[in-house]
């Protein structure tokens, strides 16, 4: 029980040791952090969990809040993934029994860092990890898996724009019978968003990835088509998406000039204007092809956390989804999910 | 797969077994079967064949054919199976399966030649024998040349054991084993049926056989091709990303590489004309023709003097063009000084500490087109924080909605990234280039960045 606190304290020191040296990019301190931990003889996937994605949901709070930029925040994710190197060099010494899993991004997932904790802890725990980087075409996942046959297929999913592409790495798993688990922020808090997609299991974290992998079936059947008129709205809207979002964005911005005369809350609209238009779109995606509403009002709630933390008039929340809803007249489906579910979002978070 | 059903998540492939059986079960003697029941039945047939075939041609690989084919098969077929395969290129029988669907193993040839599996493979006829309670498990003996797997069909006596021959394109490629206990038997139908199943299994797994064979011959002539692990020199850091016109490949007609030692590296990055496994051909021999030329002359100028005679004399309509940096680091780590020389290569751009984007100005003339060509070099220092980016024309001619990516968005983007690892740098440029792209197709892209350790 002692040496069980003990170990937690530890982590928790080396957490805010690496949280220190992430803000500072400095990549030996991040290093020594995490290699002190692993000689102490903590498990890696700990170390990767409580210590490596701990550090990084700070890293994404502290852009969310406008305290950094995008390429400071790129430039913490690069030490954390020399970090992550470190620990997948002790990973290494596991002898490998269990089989093989690959582990891969689908295209427009560019957080690769997840992918990497989730193969090192993989590889940690005995399994063969072959490790595809971030944004993999369907084609080259399917070419991985038709050369090396693997155990089971991993698929991070960090953001709703990549589900989609996601679903068509599950097809691809899928139809060669290979079982395919899914995890990522992208999926929730529960395993419903990975059901609707077909995935055969969902993965919590890292660790539970580990669990979950272990338990999987040898053999699983194709994944079923999704709803017809569901699919056929969320492609029409992928096919125009840049048209979509050039449209939207003009004028969420223009509403902006009218409910905010000051410089500044404009310039931070325009700032954060690209990711929150491109994600209320792919929050639309997401919702037609899982049947989930929530991807919605999370994105609301999201956006409007995103203005509180930069100072910008709230309503501009309800306006971006009545654009949005402006938008879709075309496409009932999605327009009927946007009615009923943008403002749920808007209207429960990010306000003081 | 029928396809209409919703996903079970974690559940087995349906066994053909569980689809036949109730036709049996539920009516009694066959004699009292209605034409329109055995109607009824040979249409499952017909269907359950047709998913046998559907499910099999998802994979090409050679272990998950035989995975899928024993969900298929067991428990509805047999209560055990083993698929046993020769292997025309060696003297061995490979063992698949038993209790443990995963489990595989070999056996010499010589061990079985004068049993029942030897003779099924020989003829291409199927065998069924009956094992009684006690006595020898001759049967057995005759079908499992493998202790361990013998072992577990002896565990299921009395069974009745079914050696199918696995005939494909003319040849019988493998044998595969079902056993029943607990006198379960196999009737005449259940025969036809494995029969019918191993037709289809055995294209399949023939055909995952035949892929295997021209992967491994892929995959070893690919290794030379793929761009190489980059080497992690004192005093530098280097990063490189690559990203294939034909999606599924590993290679094309982009290429990086770092030869040295020491304090005195060169950095490498080139496009030979055309994409593809051709073009990465020609990247292969431009490739060792630099690295030749490097071990006699350190200098970039001198790397691609060597490089254009050399491509030149080989009479081909090829061309490449390459740049070429010597990157000589100062012991501190915080600086280096850099000599680049370019055969029609884009010239690099250097990112100061201060945001301050800089073109170099360095040119020369493509590489294997004419015979003597002497190239200029440019020196520069690259400073603590300074970034030299390289980068093949994949990256500012990928064309998205609003025509090419172009030099003057690669320009504006790289600011933001003063100051950043170079891995940072080439993650930023080929993220921002491929989410410009919007899913079309692009040409080879290749990035290298460099910058001093500190």
């Amino acid at each position: 029980m002692a040496e069980q606190s003990d170990q937690s304290d530890a982590v928790l020191d080396a957490l805010g040791r690496f949280d220190g040296a992430l803000a500072s990019v400095d990549v030996d301190a991040a290093v020594a952090a995490v290699e002190g931990l692993l000689d102490d003889g903590v498990d890696p996937a700990t170390v990767l969990v409580d210590v490596i994605s701990s550090a990084q949901r700070i890293v994404g709070d502290r852009w969310q809040r406008g305290e950094w930029t995008v390429a400071e925040e790129h430039a913490a994710t690069a030490v954390a993934v020399s970090a992550t190197e470190a620990v997948a060099r002790y990973a290494r010494r596991v002898p490998a029994t269990r089989g093989r899993v690959v582990v891969a991004c689908a295209e427009r997932e560019w957080h690769a860092l997840p992918a990497m904790i989730v193969g090192t802890a993989l590889r940690g725990a005995g399994w063969e990890v072959t490790l595809l980087g971030a944004s993999t075409p369907p084609l080259r996942l399917s070419q991985y898996l038709q050369d090396l046959g693997p155990d089971a297929t991993a698929v991070s999913c960090s953001v709703l724009g990549a589900l989609p592409t996601t679903r068509r790495f599950i097809e691809a798993s899928t139809s060669a019978g290979i079982p395919v688990v899914v995890g990522g922020s992208a999926f929730g808090v529960d395993g419903r968003r990975a059901t609707a997609l077909g995935a055969t299991a969902w993965a919590a974290s890292a660790r539970d990835a580990v669990a979950v992998v272990a338990e999987l079936p040898t053999v699983v059947p194709e994944a079923a088509p999704l709803p017809g008129p569901a699919v056929g709205e969320q492609a029409a809207l992928e096919l125009i998406h840049h048209r979509l979002f050039t449209g939207l964005r003009e004028r969420w911005a223009l509403a902006a000039q009218v409910v905010t005369t000051e410089q500044l809350p404009l310039d931070s609209v325009a700032a954060v204007a690209v990711d929150v238009v491109n994600q209320a779109l792919h929050a639309v995606w997401s919702a037609l092809l899982t049947g989930d509403p929530t991807t919605l009002s999370e994105t609301a709630a999201w956006t409007a956390a995103l203005l509180f933390a930069r100072g910008v008039e709230p309503g501009l929340v309800d306006e971006l989804g009545r654009l949005l809803a402006a938008d879709l007249r075309d496409f009932p489906l999605a327009r009927d999910l946007v009615d009923r579910h943008w403002t749920d979002g808007a209207l429960t978070a990010g306000r003081p | 797969m029928t396809g209409s059903k919703p996903a079970a998540p974690g559940a087995q492939a349906p066994p053909l077994g569980e689809r036949a059986a109730p036709a049996e079960a539920e009516h009694g003697t066959r004699s009292l079967l209605s034409d329109q029941q055995l109607l009824a039945g040979a249409r499952e047939r017909i269907a359950l064949t047709a998913e046998v075939t559907t499910q099999l041609a998802g994979s090409l690989n050679l272990r998950r054919t035989i995975l899928r084919l024993f969900a298929l098969v067991r428990p509805g077929m047999a209560d055990w199976v083993m698929l046993a395969m020769a292997d025309d290129s060696s003297s061995r029988l490979s063992l698949f399966g038993g209790k443990n669907p995963t489990f595989s193993t070999a056996v010499h040839r010589a061990e079985a030649e004068d049993l029942g599996l030897t003779r099924v493979l020989r003829s291409g006829r199927s065998e069924l024998l009956h094992v009684v309670d006690t006595g020898h498990a001759d049967g057995l003996d005759s079908m499992i040349p493998h202790d361990g797997l013998r072992s577990e069909a002896t565990a299921l006596r009395p069974a009745d054991v079914l050696g199918v021959a696995l005939t494909a394109r003319g040849s019988t490629v493998g044998v595969l084993v079902l056993v029943r206990g607990a006198g379960r038997g196999f009737t005449e139908e259940d025969v036809a049926l494995a029969e019918v199943v191993a037709a289809r299994a055995a294209t399949a797994l023939d055909s995952a056989r035949l892929y295997e064979e021209r992967t491994r011959v892929a995959s070893v002539l690919q290794s030379g091709l793929r761009p190489p692990v980059l080497p992690r020199p004192d005093g530098l850091r280097l990063a490189a990303r690559f990203r294939a016109a034909a999606q599924h490949l590993d290679i094309g007609g982009d290429f990086y590489d770092v030869h040295g030692s020491g304090d005195d590296w060169l950095v490498v990055l080139g496009d030979v004309c055309g994409k593809g496994v051709e073009a990465a051909v020609l990247t292969g021999r431009a490739r060792q023709s630099v690295r030749t030329a490097y071990h006699f002359d350190r200098r970039p100028g001198g790397v691609l003097a060597a490089l254009n005679a050399v491509l030149y004399e080989e009479d081909s309509d090829r061309f490449v063009t390459v740049v070429c940096a010597r990157v000589r680091p100062a012991a501190d780590g915080r600086s280096a000084e850099v000599t680049l020389a370019v055969a029609g290569h884009p010239p690099p751009l250097l990112v100061r500490a201060d945001g301050s984007v800089v073109e170099t100005e360095v040119a020369g003339t493509v590489a294997g087109v004419l015979p003597d060509v002497a190239y200029t070099e440019t020196a520069l220092r690259l400073e603590s924080g300074d970034t030299l980016l390289m980068f093949t024309d994949g990256i500012y001619e990928a064309r998205g909605p609003d025509g090419c990516y172009g030099m003057d968005r690669l320009r504006a983007l790289l600011p933001a990234y003063a100051g950043a690892s170079p891995a940072v740098v080439c993650e930023a440029v080929e993220r921002d280039v491929v989410e410009y792209l919007g899913g079309r197709a692009h040409d080879d892209m290749a990035l290298f960045a460099v910058s001093c350790e500190r």
